[in-house]
Formats: structure tokens, C-alpha cells, sequence
């Protein structure tokens, strides 16, 4: 790094734009600094590793504008795993005006390591003492002037989720922006320099530079430190751990919490999806009754029919969607989730997945795609590709409307929440057969190192915890608005063109068929959707699907379902109004009319480990690289499906 | 010096014999034939040939045939060889860090077949690093050096700036793995390799660094540390590779 990089010049006042970065540990809350500088939307995460993507925003200074990048989170530039490799790269090849690094004040002594790394190349830096509050809390007071003093650096103190300092933080970043790093003391510019060889991978020269470091912080802090932190700091959370990490508690806690946060999602969920239920329903009506034109009109079909039956019978599941994200974000933000981790690990590393497997796992169940972009934080390749492979089948949001159709309409209310619980650790366990297989299989290999950090616990704001729930939410909200309305329309359209030119009932009526008008009506709805293309595709396959006891309507709206798995319900609801048009306007007392309770569960099963989303196929493409994994998956796991559908059908028969 | 020309003419046998008698007489004044016998772990009719031997070389006194006695010439030959077989084993123990059974056992095998120039000149490296100050500083060096290098012929001062405890004994290996929940120790060394490793000393896990271990998760693994104000969950296969010494006082 001889030749001058252009962040080393003096800026001049005409370059009114600064590109700024934020680097730290993972957890040491820069995604929350990066919110609070920017204003941003971003998750907020208490386990090691929740922001892989780099992220973006910006916010003007006078007549500067700052555009801040957040890095993912890194223990090191010398490390392996992917993210941490993404922001090695970012510091040593990214072209910026200031590197902002960010530090956990309570860990300083570890943290101060990544900084110093920072330090060897010549970026502009300014040091960021996050946690200002919990280091106070702890008693420890550092003179940052003089760390600043020592380091050459602008050193700021913040407290990221009250906002404390971040006007300071704003101001450094400016000024070191406007002029070149200054050399910090010679004994510390004699370490870094020694110590160059960042990517050097030799293990002798890894100790020698780590133990280089750790004297020269111990020597940076014995000069910068006022006060030393209370040994007992952490004494609450230890207390806690005691309890939720104990070692024959902490499990059954572990799955009473999993337990909890889905029974509360469903019980609190119950009285809001009534109210959307209705509304949508009003609104179907309303047009219907007031419409201008025609009773027969295509537009008004597409309208109610198409739009607001399928739209509306995904959102619908929006107040379930909201209530588990709320749950998980919270879990996520106060730390607990890491605890799961280490709770889990053994019997996921028994399973050939990593304990930082779960939180990719955990996070399927509101969504594949985060989830598989998480498996990211999973270093070893074999353990992020078996992770993501089984990942589908972990129940996602997506599938919820689903259960939540056919669980209250084939089950008593005593077997609901049993039967949901049961379809969860079903996927869970299924899981952990296929990942142990595969293990054993495709992906064999040593498993990796398990090194993972135990946040303290922190009571995340309410504010995190509505803002990631939103995000989530709005996630499955967009979805809905975009995929699923435009799925909506083409399956709408499939299911009414071609128009059948005559039909079959009109002859038997000449016959001298007697029939009531609305049996007459649900008649001819059913043969002009037979005729449409989607029947005539789904009654060509039903014979394949028959061993599964699924009829020809299950297998168009299944169809629908590998598109995304919530199309299943709006396709059934269209198939069911346009088949049987005013007959009942409860789609789950048709299927409690038409289904056993072991279609039920064969088509439960079916929905759950077969026919990964789209989506999901062209993520997992993107994540692993080749398409050979994405098809793998998707096919096999429909296999899969099929098979043990079938079996769930035929032994369901047998009782 | 004829005890020089006695001394050298000895075969291993008669050595260990008049070595034995030597550290006999040391104790108390006197070697007798069935303490001879007892030390050397042999019959005491076997003995008597030996003895007649080095009664003909003149260095022992045989006269009385129960109780033997050193000659001049047989005292310093004696000592000789003791004090070779001593620094020998000395050598083996606290320079090259063998165990002491193994030191014991090598020192017995190689000294018949060292001259005595050989000898003195060990014994004077052997003063050198035990002695004096620069000397010790080489010695850990050398301890540092060949942990580091292990099989890495070629030196690039990568050791120069730390060193290694390397345990004398070579019998006790004490790791993470076999600390029980509310045990304190001292890190000594991080012997996994690669990314392990990194990862490791990434987190903290340094020599000299004191921890404490938490807990232990349901089925005995991952392992969870305390250590200077941050805690981490470390799976046993990594504990494993991470030696360490107790620590007793409540020292920070
Ligand atoms: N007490 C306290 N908590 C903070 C502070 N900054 C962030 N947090 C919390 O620390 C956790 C991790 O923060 P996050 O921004 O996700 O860290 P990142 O992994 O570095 O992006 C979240 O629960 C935050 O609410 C702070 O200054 N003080
Ligand atoms: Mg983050």
C-alpha cells in the first residue's frame, strides 16, 4: 500500500459527497448505529452474524452528504467464514473516505484487536466506543481523548439505542473525512507495522501476531483506563443463565418458549384475522352489489374473484405473520437465541449441522429466503449446504395460512394447537434425518468450530423490536401485494379461459334432469373450470396424485403452491367460489364437507416438505452456486414428499 | 594415568558395577555384596565375577569378599561415571524436556559410549544455559522454537518475541476440556491448527489468559467459558486442543 489511496488525500470543499463505512465485531450494535446515522430500516440482531448483506444509507451534513455502508460483523481480517471474508475485502480493497470502527465498550480488550487490524491499513479511522451506557453501568471510565491521543484516531463514545453521541460520531466522521489520519505513537505504529501481514495464514505467525496485539492493548488500556469495570458486571446476566442455561432446564425451557410464542400466535392472531376476514368479505360484496355493468362480467370476476379472494386470503394471515416475527425478533434481540445455539449444538453437530445452523433454521419458519441467506454465517461449506438443503422444511410463514385452513376445518379445537406443534417438529425432525443423511453422503466432511460468543442479555427497545417486526411483516406484505396479486390474476385467468361453449348440465335439464337453480349454477361453474386450462392440467395429473387421495382441485391449487406456498389458499378459495358460486362463503366448512381428516394430514405433509417455492429454488441457486443444488432440492424433496404423503394417507386408511 | 587406562578398559557391565559400588560407598562408607546385587536387580553369585575383575584392575577392594571398598583410583573412576550418568540424565530431563523415566532410561543406554571430552563439553553447555542469564534466555527460545517450528526447518524469528511453556514432564496435559463448571486456569498453549486456530486466537484465547469455566451444555458439550469480561461457547473438539494449568487463588 505504497501508492497513495485517494482516501488519503485532503478533501477539498467542492467533493461534497463522503463514503464512509461502518466495521466492528459482530453484535457490537453497528447496525443500530447505522440506523440511528441514517434513519434506516435494517434487522437489529443479538446473535453473531445477522447482517450479511451490506447495507446502505445515507444523511446530509450541511453541504456534505455521507453515504455510510454497514459491513457485516467480524472478529478479525484474518478469518474464514464467508461475511467476515466480504468485509476484509470491503476494508482492504473499498475505496473509502472513513472507516467508522465499531466497538462493544463492555469487551474493549478484545475488540480493540479488529481495531488495530483496521489501523494497518491506512484507511481514515474513526473509533466508536458503542455501549457507552453498559460500560458506565459496569463502572469503567476510559480517558477516549487520550486512547485518540495514542491510536492517531478521532475516538467517540455512543450508546447506539438512545442516541447518545451520534451527533459527535456524525461530526468525526466529517472531520477525519476533511483531513489524513495522523500517526499514532511510535510503540503502537511499530506493532502494526510488525505485524503487516494481515492474510498470513501461518499458524506460528498467527500466535505471535495475536500475542503482539494483546500486549499492546494491555499496555493502550493500563494507560487509558480510569476507571477498570466491577468484576461482577455481568452478575444478571449469569443469574439468568443459571436458569435459562442450565444444563437439564435449558432445554425444556428452550422448547416451552418455541411452544409459547406459537400458541400466543395463534390465540392473539384469532380475533384480528376475524376482523380482516370480514372486511374483505364487505369489500367482495360491495362491489358485487353495486356493480354498474353486467352480473356475467369478466371485469368483476377478475375483480372479486381474482384480486380480492386471492389477496385477501393471504392477508388474512397477516396478524399470525406479525405476532410470530414479534416473537422472534424478541428472542433474537435480548440474546436468548445464542443460548439456543449452545443449547442445540451437540444435537445438531450430531446431525452433521453447527450450532449457528439454528438461526438460519429458526428463521425459515417466517421465511426460506432470509433463512437460507443467513446460512452465510455457517463457515464451513458442507455445514452451510446441508443447512440450507433441509431448510425448507422448517414451516414457513408462507405455509401458515395453509395449516390454518385445514387444521381448524378437519380438527376439534382440542387438537389444533397439538396438531400445529406436531406439524412443526415434524419438519424439524424430517430435518434432522435428511441433514444427517446427506452428512453421511454428498456432503461428508469434518464438522467445523464451534467458537460462538454469549451476548449478555440485553432488553432489546421496543422500538427494534416493532421496527424488525415491520420489516418482516412488510416483507410478506410486498409479497403479497406484488407476487401474489400478479399470481392471483394469471391463476384466475388460467381457471377461467377457455369458456366452455356448452354445458353439460343444460343437456340433462332437456333431459328431464330435476335441479334447483343453485345446483344448476354450481354445475356449470364446476364444468367451466374443468374446461379452463388449470382443470384440465390438474385432472390430466390427478391420476398420479390419487395414491395421496388428492383430487383434481387439490392438485390445481398445489400447482399454484410452487409458485409460492400461500397461492395454495387463494387458489382454493377460487376454485371453491367459482366451482360452487354463493353455495357457502366459508371455504373451511366446504373442506370440512369434502375432506378427511387424513387427506388432511397426507396434504399437510405434502405441502411441507415438497415443492420448495420458487423463490426458494432461485435462492438456493444464487447461495450455493449452482444450479445443480437448487433442482436437487426442489426434486427431492418432492419425492420425498410424495412418498411419505402417500404413506400418511394409506396408513390413515388402515385406522 | 593409569586409572585413565583402568577406566577405559571397562566394559558397560563392569561401568554400571563400579558405579554402583560408588554411590554405595557415597551413602555409607561401605558396598556389600548383596546391596550390589539388590541395586543391579541380579543374583548375588553373579556378582563375584565382576568384582574379581575390577579387583584385578585395582580399583576396588575385594579383600574381605562380603564387605567392598573403593579404591583411589576406583573412587575417581566412580565418580566419573556417576556424575555422567547424572548430568546425562539431567540433560535429557530439564534440557530436552523428556519425562523423567525416559531421561533415566537414555542415560543409562548412552553413557558407556560418550568420551569423556564429550562428556565435559556437555557438561559445560549444560552450566551455560542453566547458569547464566543469556543462556537461560536461549533455552526458552529453544522451548518457543521447536513448539513453533515443528518440522519447519527454516527460522524467521517468528518465536523470537514469546515464549512457550513447554511442560517439563511432558505426562501432565491439562486442557479446557477437563476443567469442571467453576474451575479456574491459565491458557498455556492453543495447539489446534489453520482455521481453528485463528478462530481461536481471533476470540481471545491466548497464552497466559486466565478463564473460567461456566457451564456445560445438556450433553457435556459445547463447554462454556468466562474470561476477561466476555464469555464464549467452545465445542469439546476445540477445548481439547487448548492446554492449560490451574489456577487455585483467586488471582484476576
Ligand atoms: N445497551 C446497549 N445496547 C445496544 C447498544 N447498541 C446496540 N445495542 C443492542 O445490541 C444488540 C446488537 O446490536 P446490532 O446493531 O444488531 O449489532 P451488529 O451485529 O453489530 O449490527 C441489539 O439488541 C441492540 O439493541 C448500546 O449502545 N447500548
Ligand atoms: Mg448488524
Amino acid at each position: 500500500m505504497t501508492n497513495d489511496p485517494p482516501r488519503q488525500q485532503t478533501r477539498t470543499p467542492e467533493s461534497r459527497t463522503i463514503r464512509a463505512v461502518l466495521a466492528g465485531n459482530p453484535n457490537c450494535g453497528k447496525t443500530s448505529i447505522f440506523n440511528g446515522l441514517t434513519g434506516a430500516r435494517q434487522r437489529v440482531g443479538n446473535y453473531p452474524g445477522v447482517t450479511v448483506e451490506k447495507r446502505e444509507g445515507r444523511w446530509t451534513e450541511g453541504s456534505f452528504q455521507v453515504q455510510m455502508r454497514d459491513l457485516p460483523g467480524a472478529y478479525s481480517l484474518t478469518s474464514y467464514s464467508p461475511e467476515e471474508r466480504v468485509a476484509r475485502d470491503e476494508l482492504l480493497e473499498g475505496d473509502y473516505d472513513v472507516v467508522v470502527v465499531v466497538i462493544d465498550s463492555t469487551t474493549i480488550r478484545r475488540s480493540l484487536t479488529f481495531a488495530l487490524q483496521v489501523l494497518q491499513t491506512e484507511a481514515n479511522v474513526v473509533l466508536c466506543l458503542n455501549m457507552a451506557d453498559e460500560a458506565r453501568r459496569s463502572g469503567q471510565k476510559i480517558d477516549t481523548s487520550k486512547l485518540g491521543r495514542l491510536l492517531g484516531v478521532p475516538v467517540v463514545e455512543t450508546a447506539a439505542h438512545t442516541g447518545e453521541g451520534l451527533d459527535s460520531l456524525k461530526a468525526a466522521i466529517l472531520a477525519s473525512s476533511l483531513q489524513p489520519r495522523r500517526a499514532p505513537q511510535p510503540e503502537i505504529a511499530a506493532v502494526l507495522e510488525d505485524t503487516r501481514t494481515i492474510i498470513e495464514q501461518d499458524d506460528a505467525a498467527a500466535l505471535h501476531r495475536s500475542q503482539r496485539f494483546a500486549i499492546t492493548i494491555a499496555g493502550i488500556l493500563d494507560q487509558v483506563t480510569v476507571e477498570a469495570a466491577r468484576p461482577d458486571s455481568r452478575a444478571s446476566t449469569t443469574r439468568i443463565d443459571t436458569v435459562l442455561a442450565h444444563r437439564w432446564f435449558g432445554l425444556p425451557i428452550f422448547l416451552g418458549v418455541m411452544y409459547a410464542v406459537f400458541w400466543l400466535t395463534f390465540t392473539l392472531g384469532e380475533a384480528p384475522m376475524g376482523w380482516i376476514e370480514s372486511g374483505v368479505n364487505w369489500l367482495g360484496e360491495a362491489i358485487d352489489t353495486n356493480w354498474p355493468g353486467s352480473p356475467d362480467s369478466p371485469l368483476l370476476s377478475l375483480l372479486v374473484d381474482g384480486i380480492i379472494g386471492g389477496v385477501g386470503g393471504v392477508l388474512v394471515f397477516l396478524p399470525n405473520i406479525v405476532l410470530l416475527f414479534l416473537g422472534l425478533s424478541f428472542l433474537e434481540d435480548t440474546g436468548y437465541l445464542a443460548r439456543a445455539a449452545y443449547l442445540m449444538d451437540r444435537y445438531l453437530s450430531r446431525v452433521g449441522l453447527h450450532g449457528k445452523s439454528f438461526l438460519p433454521l429458526v428463521t425459515g419458519f417466517g421465511c426460506s429466503i432470509p433463512g437460507i441467506m443467513a446460512t452465510r454465517t455457517i463457515e464451513n461449506e458442507r455445514d452451510r449446504l446441508a443447512t440450507m438443503f433441509v431448510l425448507p422444511l422448517m414451516s414457513c410463514g408462507a405455509r401458515l395460512p395453509i395449516w390454518m385452513l385445514v387444521i381448524p376445518a378437519l380438527f376439534a379445537p382440542a387438537l389444533r394447537a397439538p396438531m400445529m406443534w406436531g406439524i412443526y417438529l415434524f419438519g424439524i425432525l424430517l430435518a434432522m434425518i435428511l441433514a444427517l443423511i446427506l452428512r453421511g453422503t454428498v456432503l461428508k466432511g469434518d464438522p467445523t468450530p464451534f467458537v460462538l460468543e454469549m451476548p449478555p442479555y440485553r432488553l432489546p427497545t421496543l422500538r427494534s423490536v416493532i421496527t424488525r417486526m415491520a420489516e418482516r411483516s412488510w416483507m410478506y406484505l410486498r409479497k403479497a401485494g406484488t407476487v401474489i396479486l400478479g399470481i392471483s390474476i394469471i391463476l384466475w385467468a388460467l381457471t377461467t379461459y377457455p369458456r366452455p361453449d356448452s354445458f353439460q348440465v343444460d343437456e340433462d335439464i332437456a333431459a328431464g334432469a330435476q335441479l334447483t337453480e343453485q345446483e344448476i349454477d354450481g354445475r356449470r361453474s364446476a364444468e367451466r373450470l374443468q374446461f379452463s386450462i388449470t382443470g384440465r392440467v390438474g385432472t390430466a395429473i390427478e391420476p398420479f396424485f390419487r395414491p395421496l387421495g388428492f383430487d383434481w382441485r387439490i392438485v390445481t391449487a398445489s400447482l399454484g403452491a410452487f409458485a409460492a406456498k400461500e397461492v395454495f389458499v387463494s387458489q382454493m378459495s377460487i376454485v371453491y367460489a367459482l366451482g360452487e358460486e354463493g353455495a357457502e362463503t366459508d371455504l373451511q366448512s366446504k373442506l370440512r364437507r369434502d375432506f378427511s381428516p387424513r387427506l388432511g394430514i397426507a396434504l399437510m405433509i405434502f405441502m411441507l416438505v415438497g415443492t420448495p417455492c420458487m423463490a426458494t429454488v432461485a435462492v438456493v441457486r444464487r447461495e450455493s452456486g449452482s444450479w445443480k443444488w437448487a433442482w436437487g432440492q426442489f426434486f427431492g424433496l418432492t419425492a420425498l414428499a410424495y412418498v411419505l404423503a402417500m404413506t400418511a394417507y394409506a396408513i390413515g386408511g388402515l385406522v | 594415568m593409569s586409572d585413565q587406562t583402568a577406566a577405559s578398559n571397562l566394559t558397560p557391565a563392569l561401568e554400571d558395577y563400579l558405579e554402583t559400588i560408588y554411590r554405595l560407598v557415597a551413602k555409607s562408607g561401605f558396598a556389600r555384596v548383596r546391596d550390589i546385587a539388590k541395586a543391579r536387580d541380579v543374583n548375588p553369585a553373579s556378582v563375584t565375577p565382576a568384582m574379581k575383575r575390577l579387583d584385578q584392575l585395582g580399583l576396588i577392594d575385594y579383600q574381605q569378599r562380603e564387605y567392598v571398598g573403593l579404591t583411589t583410583e576406583g573412587e575417581t573412576a566412580g565418580r566419573r561415571i556417576y556424575a555422567r550418568h547424572q548430568i546425562l540424565t539431567r540433560f535429557f530431563n530439564k534440557f530436552l524436556g523428556l519425562p523423567a523415566d525416559v531421561a533415566e532410561r537414555d542415560a543409562c543406554t548412552t553413557e558407556h559410549n560418550l568420551s569423556a571430552e564429550t562428556v565435559d563439553q556437555l557438561v559445560r553447555l549444560f552450566e551455560y544455559m542453566e547458569v547464566c542469564p543469556e543462556g537461560k534466555d536461549h533455552l526458552s527460545r529453544f522451548r518457543a522454537c521447536s513448539a513453533v517450528h515443528d518440522n519447519v526447518p527454516e527460522c524467521e524469528h517468528k518465536c523470537n518475541s514469546f515464549t512457550l511453556i513447554t511442560d517439563a514432564s511432558g505426562t501432565h496435559r491439562l486442557t479446557i476440556a477437563d476443567l469442571e463448571p467453576g474451575q479456574r486456569a491459565r491458557i498455556r498453549q492453543i495447539e489446534s491448527k489453520g482455521a481453528v486456530r485463528q478462530r481461536l486466537l481471533d476470540m481471545g484465547i491466548l497464552p497466559h489468559v486466565h478463564i473460567e469455566v461456566a457451564r456445560v451444555a445438556p450433553a457435556g458439550d459445547p463447554v462454556w467459558i468466562k474470561m476477561q469480561g466476555y464469555e464464549l461457547a467452545l465445542r469439546m473438539s476445540e477445548a481439547k486442543a487448548v492446554t492449560v494449568e490451574p489456577v487455585t487463588e483467586n488471582s484476576p
